[in-house]
């Protein structure tokens, strides 16, 4: 029985390493860096899905993290929340500068950037907002620490 | 019979999908990207970190001499600080591969230090920062520009009024 549940997980885990599922947290962004994940994903010109990832409405389905927006009070709880609803092993992206410094609102006072003082980030990319190319190197580079991790 | 219309561009052209990973992406020009530092042509007039919106660039000092720090991880690419230096010590790169582990975050910053010298003429202590040669006719020669580097401000001022320029 324990060999074929291994068989199986085994064989789920081939799999999955395939595709990993994207899933995206605003954190309360100014939308700048949510349109440029939403361009990565759904223009032809950009299709991140040549990597195998797939954009997925539940934040329990999903593989990896994009995180947007300096952490604003407002939603921090949710976002927390959120972010443990999603199963392990998952890895986090840091997408734009406000969740990795706070960019442009840093030292303001309804934001609680930087944002790994409350979740693990593995992979940042600056910019604001980063271009859809930087973004796919970060899923990228998000991709090859997942496979670690499976 | 349209779709056969569509099937024949699509042959000719090919996908419309740029091929970055796999493959080389194309960068607009004046993309602005990674900031570039030159320590060489810094004035140390600090306009940069006045007009930097996010507070990405600050200068401090240190006991070896004027430290100029900036971190890509704050700076929102606005292009301020390039516009603004009046001797393009700071320009921006179309350099757009910034995505980096996040144990790696402090590594994306910029750290120069403007050093100290003692002054040539009147050895009083001063930053051995680049004159501002912008506006100066006739330009100032590579040898002129050391020179200055190692003026206090006061004999700064005093060498410009004798070579007769105005700066």
């Amino acid at each position: 029985m324990t060999t074929l549940l291994e068989k199986i997980t085994d064989q789920a885990r081939a799999l999955a390493v395939r595709s990993p599922w994207i899933y995206r947290i605003n954190a309360g962004s100014c939308n700048g860096c949510d349109v440029e994940c939403a361009t990565t994903a759904l223009i032809p010109r950009y299709d991140v899905e040549r990597l195998g990832c797939q954009y997925c409405g539940s934040p329990r389905h999903a593989d990896i993290v994009l995180i947007t927006g300096p952490l604003t009070t407002r939603v921090k709880e949710d976002v927390l929340r959120v972010f443990a609803e999603i199963p392990d092993p998952k890895v986090t992206v840091a997408v734009g500068v406000c969740p990795i410094s706070g960019g442009i609102f840093r030292d303001g006072y309804a934001v609680n950037a930087p944002i790994d003082k409350y979740l693990p980030v593995d992979i940042n990319v600056p910019g604001c907002p980063p271009r859809p190319q930087a973004i796919i190197e970060g899923i990228a580079q998000a991709i090859a620490i997942w496979r670690e991790r499976l | 019979m349209n779709f056969l219309k569509i099937l024949v561009r699509n042959l000719v052209h090919g996908p419309s999908t740029v091929p970055f990973p796999f493959g080389p992406a194309w960068t607009p020009e004046r993309l602005r990207g990674r900031i570039v530092f030159k320590l060489d042509s810094c004035t140390a007039c600090r306009a940069c970190e006045q007009v930097c919106a996010p507070g990405a660039i600050r200068f401090d000092k240190t006991p070896d001499g004027l430290r100029f720090m900036m971190w890509h991880n704050t700076c929102v690419f606005c292009g301020l600080c390039e516009f603004y230096c009046p001797t393009d010590a700071i320009r921006q790169s179309d350099d757009w591969h910034m995505a980096h582990a996040t144990a790696d975050q402090f590594t994306m910053a910029i750290r120069e230090v403007i050093p100290y010298v003692s002054c040539t003429a009147c050895g009083a202590k001063a930053l051995a920062s680049s004159p501002n040669p912008v506006g100066i006719t006739p330009p100032f020669t590579p040898e002129e520009i050391e020179q200055q580097r190692n003026l206090c401000p006061g004999c700064r001022k005093k060498a410009l009024a004798e070579r007769g320029a105005a700066s």
